[in-house]
């Protein structure tokens, strides 16, 4: 069977899986969106909630996705519960670094200038600070979202949504008919998906930056 | 919120102190100045003498930590600070504009943190632009990285004076452009307070700036301690110590000049001179000694008359109480 019947002959299973893929990957990273921007806020204020959300977050990426998949298993199961809260958890550090960066990186004098205008702090932080920072934390998002597609590959390891089912299900019979459509199957279907999030976050890139931000001198 | 709403009130600082924790010495050590109503006072010290620490207080943007403040007889401390905040302008060197507003969105953000009507809010934005020399239609829907950085000091003046603040707090407001702009932001500025009559502190290191615009200048040393607050004439004729002449330097007299007007001196000649490099009554009298000088000349023609340099110098020279009852 060439590789085009096969995608054709299982294309619901296929299909389905790579919904789930990016379902998956969405949940995870809005989740992570909440709790990073949250703790990027305030880390911003805090040096010391900055070093500790900062340490853990690099430390959660040391851990190889297998293990921490295979450790969920006790407390949350198997299935989309451990896929989701691993992903979440791995695309936390982006998030909360390139929040705490974009707010700290904000020009001294507009954050002064707003403050002695008497802005109250939460309408300077939702008003002037956030929106000046919105770039950058996209940014963060963005890779966050990338390097998740591909470790959610795994998630298929604990029983969790996604193609990952398609590249074990290849891998484990290799060298059997169908092996090999199957492992590219997933493969291709996991670079077809982060091609689609990354076009997906030009687009909100492009709507959400502020226009006083795009506009040459 | 203060009791007269547009002009200016009066200030009052009293043992004003703000000591940072860990500093051995307090930033400002036991201030004690009244600010005149509708008068630009301007502080001028080198860097680092609490200056800016003390007009900070002001607004609360730095907390005492004794001493109190009035505002029009208001007790600023017990006020809160958000709400404080938005009845006195705010300027700053580096202006502080938020790039992604527009220039309309950001001179109106106060007015509307007030709650001010919208229409209201454009057609005082449309005064403002006005008031500071842009033209409304040009300006109005630029963003500030559209802008020259003259014009976004002059934003920065306009967006202070927004929701007409009766108290002004500006800190080296024209220090971030080049001289010739900033003379004429300086004259613009002089301009625009005869017709407001803000009370204005004005914090800068530039002394020809404070005798520019000042009505009165607190010359500052370490820890905000008043070296010496007087008249700008007052200072430059009888400086109270070294320390002020130093900060004076050595041409006190072309700075008096400076500060005077054709128009303050009575000529004896009233017969015009066509021949002579002229002026006009509103030029200084330095300009017009730069013009003898550069005529090789000692006389020139005023509107009045003739000025010899003899009556120039009769002015900053022996009797100068008299001379410096000119109006600035």
């Amino acid at each position: 069977m060439s590789f085009g019947e096969y995608v054709t002959s299982r294309w619901d299973t296929i299909s389905l899986a790579a919904a789930e893929h990016a379902l998956a990957v969405a949940i995870a990273i809005a989740l992570a969106t909440v709790i990073g921007v949250g703790a990027g806020i305030i880390g911003h204020h805090s040096p010391r909630v900055r070093e500790m959300s900062i340490a853990a977050a690099a430390a959660i990426l040391t851990v190889p996705s297998l293990a921490l998949l295979t450790l969920l298993i006790p407390l949350t199961g198997l299935g989309w519960k451990s896929t989701l809260l691993a992903l979440t958890v791995y695309a936390l550090l982006p998030i909360i670094r390139n929040t705490v960066t974009g707010l700290s990186g904000l020009d001294a004098a507009t954050v002064e200038a707003g403050r002695g205008m008497g802005l109250t702090r939460a309408r300077l932080l939702l008003k002037v600070q956030l929106p000046l920072a919105w770039p950058l934390i996209l940014t963060g998002i963005r890779v966050s979202t990338q390097m998740v597609i591909g470790i959610a590959a795994i998630a298929a390891f604990v029983d969790g949504p996604g193609l990952g089912n398609q590249i074990f299900e290849g891998l484990s019979r290799l060298g059997s008919v169908n092996s090999l459509n199957a492992t590219l199957a997933g493969t291709l279907g996991i670079v077809v998906i982060a091609v689609l999030f990354d076009l997906f976050f030009s687009a909100v890139r492009h709507l959400t930056t502020p226009r006083g931000l795009r506009v040459r001198p | 919120m203060f009791d007269r709403d547009t002009e200016g009130v009066r200030i009052e600082l009293r043992a004003l102190t703000k000591h940072y924790p860990g500093q051995p010495a307090p930033a400002v050590d036991n201030v004690t100045m009244d600010i005149p109503a509708g008068e630009l006072v301007v502080f001028v010290g080198p860097s680092g003498c609490g200056k800016t620490t003390t007009m900070k207080m002001i607004n609360r943007l730095v907390e005492p930590t004794s001493g109190e403040i009035r505002i029009g007889g208001q007790d600023v401390l017990s006020l809160d600070p958000d709400e404080l905040r938005r009845h006195i302008g705010y300027a700053i060197q580096q202006v502080g504009l938020f790039p992604h507003l527009t220039v309309a969105q950001n001179i109106g953000l106060v007015p509307k943190l007030l709650g001010w009507p919208q229409a209201k809010i454009d057609d005082r934005v449309e005064e403002l632009l006005a008031l500071v020399s842009l033209e409304p239609s040009t300006f109005r829907g630029r963003y500030p990285r559209q802008l020259s950085g003259g014009q976004q000091q002059r934003i920065g003046v306009a967006r202070a004076l927004a929701a007409d603040p009766p108290v002004m707090l500006m800190d080296e407001p024209f220090g971030a452009t080049d001289p010739i702009t900033r003379e004429h932001l300086q004259n613009e500025f002089v301009r625009l307070q005869r017709q407001l009559h803000k009370t204005i502190i004005f914090v800068t290191h530039d002394f020809e700036e404070a005798i520019k615009l000042g009505d009165r200048i607190a010359v500052l040393r370490e820890g905000s301690h008043i070296a010496q607050y007087d008249t700008p004439a007052a200072i430059l004729d009888a400086p109270a110590d070294d320390y002020v002449a130093g900060f004076i330097g050595q041409d006190a007299t072309l700075k008096r000049l400076a500060l005077m007007r054709v128009a303050d001196v009575p000529v004896t000649d009233t017969i015009p001179d066509p021949a002579l490099p002229q002026v006009s009554a509103d030029t200084t009298l330095r300009e017009a000694l730069d013009l003898m000088l550069a005529h090789g000349t000692d006389r020139c023609g005023t509107p009045t008359g003739v000025l010899s340099y003899a009556e120039l110098c009769a002015v900053v020279g022996p009797r100068p109480e008299e001379a410096m009852t000119g109006d600035r």
